[in-house]
Parts: C-alpha cells; sequence; structure tokens
C-alpha cells in the first residue's frame, strides 16, 4: 500500500513538473533558421537574378500579417485580393490579428526564422527587430525605384531609419488629440475647446462638467503608456529620454510629480475614473466608451479616433492637446503610425517591396484603405483623396486638421528605445501607487526615474 | 533447450510490442518537454531575447532575480500567500463535500458530476471573465453590497487589498479532482471500523477524527502534494481577471514569468525565473515527504 501511494505520488508529481517547464521550452526550441519558406519562393528566388526586370512572373507566395479589428481585416484581405487580380502570379497569405498577441507570435516566428515576408510593425518594436537584424533593409528598393518615396515628408519617412537601415516604411501618420462630445459640453453650458487652449482651460473646463452634469470631464487614466507624459515632457522643452536610451532625459522630477498630481487630484474630484472605474470602463471598447455614449466630455486619443468611431457617432470632434502657458516648445510631434517591414529571411523582397509601393502611392488602393491605417503619409494620396469627395465628414475634417496641427509640431523623436514596454508598464505602476494612495506623487516620480533608468540601462548597453 | 529459446523470443517480442506502443508518448515526452527543459535550462544562463544569438553571461540572471528585481520579490509574496490560502481550504472544502456525498442517494451520480464541473471549466478563460464580470466594479456582488447599503468606490477585484481573496476563492471552487479522490479513499474504508465504533456508542465527530481521517492520512498526502504543485503554478486566473493588477497585487509567479518572456521578451531571465520555481516546487515536495512518516498513516505497517 505504501509503495503504490508513493509511487502514484512520484508519477504525478514528474507529469506535472515536466509540465510546468514545458510551459517556458516551447518558445525557445529553434527550428533552423529560414528553411521553412515554400518552394514557390525558392524558384522565385533562384530565377530573378537572372531576369532582374521580369521579377514577377514566376507564381510567388507573399506571406503577409498585420493586426487590427475586424473592418481593417475585411478590406486589408480585399486590397489582397484586388492586387492579386492585377498580378496573377502574386499570391498571398494573409495572417491578421488583434493587438493582443500579435508581438508574442511574431517573436516566436522571429526567432524560428519563419517571420512572414510583410509584417506590419510599430513604433514600439522597430528598434528591437531592426537590432536584432530580423527586418531587410527597404533603402536598396527605394534606390531602385521600387518603393517611390517622392512624396512622403523626409522626417517621417526617416522615422523608419534605425542604424542606417530602412527598417520599415511608414504608412501612415498620427498625432495626439483630445476627443470631445460637443452634446456634453452644450449641456454643461460650456464653448467646445478650440486649439488655442491651455492645461488651465483643460482642468477648468473638465471640472464644469462633472459639476454640472455630473459626467466624467476626462474619461481615462492617461498613464497607460508614455505618451501623453511624453508631450507634457516636451512641453516643459525637455525629452522623455536621455540622447544615449540609457536613462531618463529630464533632469528635475517636478516635471513628472506635477503630471501625476494633475490626475490624482482630478481624480479625487470624481472628474476623472479612478483606476477600477476605469478598467470597466475599457472593457466597452472604444466603440461603447463613455465619449462615444455622452457618459463623458472628454478623451486622449490619436488624431483618427473620431473617423474611427463615426459610425456608431458622427459628432464627435477633434482638438489638439492644451497647450503649456508659458512655454513655446513645441511639444506635438507627428507620430508614425504604422510601418510595413519586410523579413531578413523573406526570399521575395522584392517582389514584397512593389506591394509596399502600391500601398502607399496607389490610388486604387488608398480608396480601399479609405485612410483607415491613419492620414497617409503621401502628399499626392492626400490631395487624392480630399478631392475625390469620397471622404467622411470626419476624416475631411482629420485631414484638414493636419495642416493645423503641423505648425504645432516639433521634431519627431527617436524611435522608442529598447525596453519600452517595460518603461510603460513601470510610468504605469508608479503612477497607480500614488493613486492608490500608497505613495506621493514626488515618490512616484522618483519610483520611475529609479526603475526606469534601470530598464533602459539593461536594455540598451 | 526448445522451449528455453521460444520462451526468450517471445519475451523479445513482447518487450518490443512494448516500446512500440510506448512510442507516441516517448517522442512527445522528449520532444515536447525533455528537450525544451534542456533548452530552457540553458537559456537560464543567457542573455537572450528571442531574436538575438543566446549570450552566455553565467549566473547574472539568478543573482539579478534575488538582488535587483522587486517585481520578482512581489510576485513570490503574492504566490505562497495563494498557495498556503488556497491549499488547505480547497483540501478542507474538498473532504467536506466528499463526506456529504458519500453515502447512497438516488441522484448522487448526477451530484457527483456537477460538483466536479468547476474543476473542468474553472481553469478557462470563459468562467474567469465571468468571474471577472461578478466581483468587478458594476458586478453582481459590488451591487448587491450596494442594496445593503454598503458603498465602496473600489470593488473586491479593484481593492489591492482583497482581489487576491476572489482569485483564492475561485480557486477553493475547483476542489473537484480532490474531493474525487476523497471520495474513492472514503470508500476504501473498511466499514467494519465504523460499526464496531457505534456499537461502543462513538459520536460522529469522534469517528471522523480517530477513525476516518486517520484513514485518510495517505490520502490527503497525495492531495496536498499534488494541490502545492497546482498551485504554484497559478495563471489563468491572475492573467485574465486582473493582469496581476491592482498594483501587483495579484501578480502569480508564472504570470510575471509569462511577462518577462513574451511582453519584454526577456527570455533568458524568463528561463531562470521558471527554474527558480522548479527548486521551491521541489524543496516543498521534499519537506512535506520526509515529514510524512510523522503523519502519514500506511494500514501495511500494522
Amino acid at each position: 500500500m505504501k509503495k503504490t501511494w508513493k509511487k502514484l505520488t512520484m508519477l504525478g508529481m514528474a507529469g506535472v513538473m515536466a509540465c510546468s517547464l514545458a510551459g517556458c521550452g516551447s518558445g525557445g526550441e529553434k527550428a533552423p533558421a529560414a528553411e521553412n519558406t515554400t518552394k514557390a519562393a525558392e524558384v522565385t528566388e533562384g530565377s530573378s537574378a537572372a531576369e532582374k526586370a521580369e521579377t514577377s512572373k514566376e507564381p510567388v507566395t507573399i506571406k503577409i500579417t498585420w493586426w487590427g479589428g475586424q473592418g481593417r481585416h475585411d478590406y486589408t484581405q480585399k486590397l489582397l485580393d484586388v492586387y492579386t487580380e492585377k498580378h496573377p502570379n502574386i499570391k498571398f497569405e494573409a495572417m491578421p490579428s488583434g493587438w493582443d498577441g500579435y508581438f508574442d507570435k511574431l517573436a516566436t516566428q522571429a526567432a524560428s526564422g519563419s517571420m512572414p515576408d510583410i509584417v506590419q510593425m510599430d513604433y514600439l518594436y522597430i528598434t528591437t527587430y531592426a537590432k536584432n537584424n530580423s527586418l531587410a533593409d527597404l533603402q536598396p528598393y527605394i534606390d531602385d525605384g521600387t518603393i517611390d518615396v517622392s512624396n512622403i515628408d523626409e522626417n517621417l519617412l526617416n522615422t523608419g531609419k534605425i542604424q542606417d537601415k530602412m527598417a520599415g516604411l511608414v504608412l501612415a501618420s498620427s498625432y495626439l488629440s483630445m476627443g470631445y462630445n460637443p452634446d456634453v459640453f452644450a449641456e454643461a453650458g460650456l464653448a467646445e475647446p478650440a486649439g488655442d487652449w491651455s492645461w488651465e482651460d483643460y482642468a477648468e473646463m473638465s471640472k464644469a462638467v462633472h459639476d454640472k452634469t455630473g459626467k466624467y470631464g476626462m474619461t481615462g487614466v492617461p498613464v497607460d503608456d508614455t505618451n501623453i507624459f511624453n508631450y507634457w515632457v516636451r512641453q516643459h522643452g525637455e525629452s522623455l529620454f536621455s540622447e544615449d536610451k540609457k536613462s531618463l532625459g529630464y533632469a528635475d522630477d517636478a516635471v513628472c510629480s506635477d503630471f501625476i498630481r494633475l490626475w490624482n487630484d482630478q481624480m479625487a474630484d470624481g472628474i476623472i475614473p479612478n483606476p477600477d472605474e476605469y478598467a470597466s470602463l475599457l472593457t466597452l471598447g472604444q466603440e461603447a466608451g463613455p465619449v462615444v455614449t455622452g457618459g463623458g466630455a472628454m478623451t486622449f486619443e490619436w488624431n483618427n479616433y473620431a473617423s474611427k468611431i463615426c459610425s456608431v457617432n458622427d459628432k464627435i470632434k477633434m482638438v489638439t492637446p492644451p497647450l503649456a502657458k508659458d512655454s513655446d516648445s513645441k511639444g506635438l510631434w507627428m507620430k508614425p503610425g504604422m510601418f510595413f517591414s519586410v523579413a531578413e529571411t523573406s526570399k521575395v523582397k522584392k517582389e514584397a517591396a512593389e506591394f509596399i509601393d502600391w500601398f502607399v502611392n496607389s490610388e486604387e488602393a488608398n480608396d480601399i484603405i479609405m485612410a483607415e491605417r491613419g492620414t497617409p503619409v503621401s502628399s499626392v494620396i492626400r490631395e487624392h483623396m480630399v478631392s475625390s469627395g469620397s471622404l467622411s465628414a470626419q476624416q475631411q475634417a482629420m485631414f484638414e486638421a493636419v495642416e493645423a496641427a503641423l505648425p504645432l509640431c516639433g521634431e519627431t523623436p527617436d524611435p522608442d528605445p529598447v525596453g519600452m514596454s517595460e518603461v510603460n508598464e513601470a510610468f504605469k505602476n508608479a503612477a497607480y501607487s500614488a493613486f492608490y494612495g500608497q505613495i506621493t506623487p514626488e515618490e512616484a516620480a522618483a519610483k520611475f526615474r529609479k526603475d526606469a533608468d534601470e530598464i533602459l540601462a539593461r536594455n540598451n548597453q | 533447450m526448445k522451449s528455453k529459446k521460444k520462451k526468450s523470443i517471445y519475451k523479445r517480442t513482447d518487450n518490443l510490442v512494448g516500446y512500440v506502443l510506448m512510442a507516441p508518448w516517448l517522442v512527445g515526452f522528449i520532444a515536447m518537454w525533455l528537450i525544451p527543459a534542456v533548452i530552457s535550462l540553458y537559456y537560464s544562463f543567457t542573455d537572450f531575447n528571442l531574436l538575438n544569438t543566446p549570450k552566455l553571461i553565467g549566473f547574472a540572471n539568478y543573482v539579478r532575480a534575488f538582488t535587483q528585481d522587486e517585481t520578482f520579490i512581489q510576485a513570490l509574496k503574492v504566490t505562497f500567500l495563494y498557495v498556503f490560502l488556497l491549499v488547505p481550504l480547497r483540501l478542507a472544502f474538498a473532504l467536506f463535500v466528499a463526506m456529504l456525498l458519500n453515502k447512497e442517494h438516488k441522484c448522487l451520480g448526477l451530484y457527483r458530476t456537477l460538483y466536479y464541473v468547476p474543476s473542468i471549466i474553472g481553469g478557462s478563460i470563459a468562467v474567469s471573465v465571468v468571474w471577472k464580470q461578478i466581483f468587478g466594479s458594476k458586478g453582481v456582488v459590488m451591487t448587491l453590497l450596494s442594496v445593503f447599503g454598503i458603498e465602496q468606490s473600489t470593488s473586491l477585484l479593484g481593492n489591492p487589498k482583497t482581489a487576491l481573496s476572489v482569485i483564492i476563492l475561485m480557486g477553493v471552487w475547483q476542489f473537484g479532482s480532490s474531493m474525487l479522490i476523497f471520495l474513492s479513499a472514503l470508500k476504501q474504508i473498511p466499514h467494519t471500523l465504523y460499526e464496531s465504533a457505534m456499537v461502543d456508542g462513538a459520536k460522529p465527530s469522534y469517528t471522523f477524527w480517530k477513525i476516518t481521517l486517520p484513514m485518510l492520512t495517505p490520502t490527503i498526502f497525495f492531495n496536498l502534494i499534488l494541490q502545492i504543485i497546482n498551485g504554484f503554478r497559478v495563471f489563468t486566473e491572475s492573467f485574465v481577471i486582473t493582469n496581476g493588477g491592482p498594483l501587483d497585487s495579484t501578480l502569480s509567479y508564472v504570470l510575471y514569468l509569462y511577462r518577462r518572456a513574451f511582453t519584454y521578451f526577456d527570455m533568458g531571465y524568463s528561463c531562470a525565473l521558471a527554474w527558480i520555481l522548479v527548486a521551491i516546487i521541489a524543496v516543498f515536495t521534499v519537506i512535506i515527504f520526509k515529514t510524512q512518516k510523522n503523519w502519514v498513516y500506511y494500514e501495511s505497517e500494522d
């Protein structure tokens, strides 16, 4: 009897422990790199050297992956079908997914050498991938005219340049904005915010909305990432990160503690939701969020917010975020919306580059995209979109607002340093500790500096 | 002579059949468990972010965990608290329900199945989402509390002090597998023991402490080890319900390990974390094994 129990226990233990290891080990298995490309692709590479001009006759399969919502999946698939119709030899293998898990999957694919040929890339991660040589240099394809960049703003284009390599071609640009519901402002008897408003105006307005209507003045807890804080820091004439990316760039922690205190005070007054309420607001999703449904006045968003939710509420308007009263520093910047990168392991780089060119520069493609990925980077396409009259009122407003926002924009900051997602988490944690009353905003600012410096130093050696 | 030869052939083919039948499991074990485990041990001594080539850095990852990483300490605290509260509660509850079900009753099979259901579905995403809704702000529990006049600004899940207790409650609710093992063990206790106790006029509570519990100690021992190992590996609940929050108050060890690996791509370090967890579980298992001669009763020893 005793022996049986012992054996049984041992067996159970062995099994369970092995299970616990498998979870960690599975990501680490390294398949021989780049052996799993399709036969068709190999054929193409062999022949492409011989017939340079005629790359596009052999049947080619391009694997492409992107993140987004169902709407984006639908029209992108349509886009691929149209392209295949025009180039019958090009077939696509599409791997769409949501934002959640997208980069988990990509990292494993990159590690096993099976990264899709065309990858939708974010500013947050492009440095990491570029530094590890997972992304192909697109400069040769720009130089030989495969990708036409003559209509793209130089500053914006260069955001894809990492260590002298064009690691990704920027697809769209966006900038921080405040989305607001005019009805809520009217209900509170307030004038709508204008582009020259200050943080003091913001504080006054949001308080007035809450006092008069009981609704949220602003519906977010803007510390989920460091974008809004970055804007704030830039308004103080500083930068978030130091030149070498090994530490924070601003000298005085008061910049940070003031920012946290602002939200802490608004939270205490019920003007913005507390972390708990905010978490449940988030589960509603963007389209059912309080600003859209009239439960709140304002929300920090990217400038394409109004056109994204116009099918649910077509009254939402956008304004550039508040200015700092006694500072001329331009806080705003044109953020590269997203990139298309090509995998270094890809055997169909030329064909991928041709597709990217079509995506960015052709009216045909952009008539399908309808600026869903953000304001197009090509000025010619922007003109075409405005003049074609096919835009919704919100999109029309968005395109026009870009011209108004440009004078407020300073230099685009360097790509996010490696370890950025960890820095964001540290920032959120420090701020939340203050919001939960465990530490003061000053202590939170100091904690963030300590954590962020450690993370940056570790990741950017 | 002839018969001996025949026998040995028979034996050899017998082994072969055995190995063939074992092969699928063996292949799976080596390919999916053993090799990744060995590789992860190697990675734990390297600086590796999935994309670069691993660079050997000795014990630096392990040193970093214990000397520089406050979140690691927090995750350890949360996980220990979880295990030490959950395991006794779950075992007690499982035993309680098993005793209730250890009777002759018409619908017994149905009840047994029903009480086992949470264990099957409890670890799933869907149920975690339901719990999130029940205990979250504007959830059923908060609404009920406000009906009774207990208004609170944060929900049970939104409060760093109470969030872990909700996660533990959910764990207790998944008592089914321990319950089934207890139930079969209860059925094995000889009836004669209870009969003679009854003849002697012993009260039910007395027979529980003097007969049932001692006879169950091997089962408790087995369940204890299984549940402790399981407890240390808690992931889904804290991942889905709270994502470790608020303020890392429900950040389980495995969730932190996962975050290190797949959010920050800190693969080498997270492999080191995995092996630290293996060591912790091993230590606990050894300790419990060492103490068993003091409290576990085996019939065969008499």
